[in-house]
């Protein structure tokens, strides 16, 4: 058991019973609640992509901060031409990205059966999101007339397809992988532990804490985590602090940006809702993030680094 | 007494699946300490006392499953109350004897006394809250009662969770250079995480507990049954595994 997945354990065990004390929590409070997480951990795991993708790669700065920029602005192009494929498009590769996050200590390489159980996994996780807080999420979109293009999306009858299918073949998929001993037994059983246990946090929270819960422990401080021993194994830092410093000048500089994209919003200068502004913004970070870091963990697999850690 | 067994044999009425449970308890706990106390003596002297405590862990549990089939063919059949009383005095005597067992086992890496007296600190503190939210529970239920010694009795439970899988324990079974302790004390800290699971999820079930009205009491005293066998027995093989395992590796050495 990684430290990780105490936390995760510990913190859905001690706050779904408090959540029960609380009663239901409007969107807003859950926003509140959520929020200093996501800036202390969740920003920050993607703000050292340019240090992670140079490394290795002969690229300069400036060029990887063109062609960065550049995919999120083809990112929001999609969305003003096509939100519903922007939707879509952000929904896989986050899943797809997800998958990565929660196997990367387990997969020594990236085949094709890897990638697929990925991807796989986090449909199955990002479904079960989206169906067992279907009644939440349609309710706050039908506040906003910009989210009635996703409905088709949102249908509960395919979306319990997509669940099943993608958790059948997840597990199937480790089962094979367990199989064919890349895989120990004992890793099957613990997937199989925390998945359910995402499934009963996500079924049982409100969805944006269950989410929060989620993304935070499980994923952003594991990617965390990764990202700091590796660079002080490259000797790129020499201490958390050292490491801390270099995760602020992006970190600031996104919390700024949205910023003003807020304040554009509240001038009434962009005619936008601040949930649907929030998408956008999410989606186009994710999109290039996503990239980055199926380099960096093909780097992480080169270098042998979990092998090496142990 | 043979009457008298014999009487609440008769007492149970056949469609009565819990009260089969409590009787296959009682006697699978007794047959289980028999076991494990004339097993003693072919193991090594290192684990005889490992495999005593497994002895005295599912013979308490036998004695205490004795008096809570009776209990349940006096009241608990018709519907007038689960053995409460009888369950957390099972518990708080047999769950720091679990943690016991982690401390024999990783006692070969030089485990110190203060591990023992720290699990047996958080094992009791997980009884006696548990025990407080439920027993002294108001009348109907109260969800704030329930929560509150609910999170207290976790805390407990993370800390002897915590020191099986990362802390202490973990890395002392590491240190023993004993693949069958270190596979052991894995396999122990498994039954921690999943085997002791079914407790809270039985806990959230009373009256203003989170859980309530998803499953009957009735349910939740059947799981309660099967989670305790699966535990004590399973607990007390695994270490019986170990001992034997490693005696057999001594011999043949």
């Amino acid at each position: 058991m990684s430290k990780e997945i105490f936390i995760f354990i510990a913190s859905v065990l001690l706050i779904m019973p408090m959540l029960s004390v609380f009663g239901d929590i409007s969107l807003p409070g859950q926003l509140v609640l959520s929020a200093p997480f996501i800036i202390l951990l969740g920003i920050p795991h993607g703000a050292i992509d340019n240090v992670l993708y140079i490394r290795g790669a002969s690229l300069k700065q400036t060029h990887f901060i063109a062609i960065y920029l550049l995919i999120i602005a083809i990112n929001i192009l999609l969305w003003v031409v096509f939100p519903v494929a922007a939707y879509v498009l952000f929904l896989v590769i986050s899943a797809y990205h997800f998958g990565q996050s929660q196997f990367s200590h387990y997969f020594k390489t990236q085949k094709l059966v890897h990638q697929l159980t990925n991807l796989l996994w986090g449909v199955s996780i990002l479904s079960a999101l989206t169906l067992f807080n279907l009644t939440e999420i349609k309710t706050v979109m039908s506040d906003y007339s910009e989210f009635s293009v996703f409905d088709p999306v949102h249908h509960t009858r395919g979306l319990s397809v997509i669940f099943g299918i993608s958790t059948l073949l997840t597990l199937s998929s480790l089962i094979w992988l367990t199989a064919s001993k890349a895989l120990k037994l004992e890793a099957l059983f613990m997937e199989v532990l925390i998945l359910a246990l995402i499934f009963v946090s996500f079924y049982l929270m409100p969805v944006i804490i269950g989410f929060t819960l989620y993304f935070v422990i499980l994923h952003s401080f594991k990617v965390l985590g990764e990202e700091y021993r590796f660079l002080k194994l490259a000797k790129e830092v020499k201490s958390r602090v050292a490491f801390v410093k270099l995760l602020t000048p992006f970190s600031i500089l996104s919390f700024f940006g949205m910023g003003v994209v807020f304040a554009l919003i509240h001038f009434n200068i962009l005619a936008m809702s601040y949930g649907y502004c929030l998408l956008i913004i999410i989606s186009s970070i994710t999109l290039p993030h996503v990239f980055v870091m199926n380099k960096f963990y093909k780097l992480l697999f080169k270098t042998n680094f979990y092998q090496e850690e142990h | 007494m043979l009457l008298g067994i014999i009487t609440k044999i008769t007492q149970l009425a056949p469609d009565d699946y819990v009260g089969f449970t409590f009787f296959i308890g009682y006697m699978a706990m007794a047959a289980a300490a028999v076991f494990f106390l004339f097993e003693r003596s072919r193991v090594e002297d290192k684990w005889k006392m490992s495999l005593l405590v497994s002895a005295l862990i599912t013979g308490i549990a036998a004695v205490h499953y004795g008096y809570m089939r009776d209990y349940w063919g006096e009241f608990g059949a018709s519907g007038d109350g689960s053995p409460t009383f009888f369950r957390y005095v099972d518990w708080t005597l047999t769950v720091p004897l679990m943690c016991v067992e982690f401390y024999l086992l990783t006692k070969v890496a030089g485990a110190k006394k203060s591990l023992l007296w720290k699990l047996i600190i958080a094992s009791t503190w997980m009884l006696v809250c548990g025990y407080i939210g439920e027993a002294f529970n108001p009348d109907g239920g109260s969800t704030s009662h329930s929560v509150m010694w609910g999170v207290l009795s976790t805390l407990g439970y993370l800390y002897i969770l915590y020191t099986v899988w990362l802390g202490e324990v973990a890395k002392l079974a590491e240190a023993s250079n004993s693949d069958v302790v270190k596979k052991g004390v894995r396999t122990l800290a498994w039954f921690v995480l999943v085997g002791w699971a079914i407790y809270p999820i039985g806990y959230m079930c009373m009256d203003g507990g989170w859980l309530n009205g998803v499953f009957a009491a009735k349910d939740v005293d059947l799981f309660y049954n099967i989670a305790d066998a699966i535990n004590k027995i399973g607990f007390g093989l695994v270490v019986y595994n170990i001992a034997i395992t490693s005696s057999a590796k001594t011999k043949t050495a």
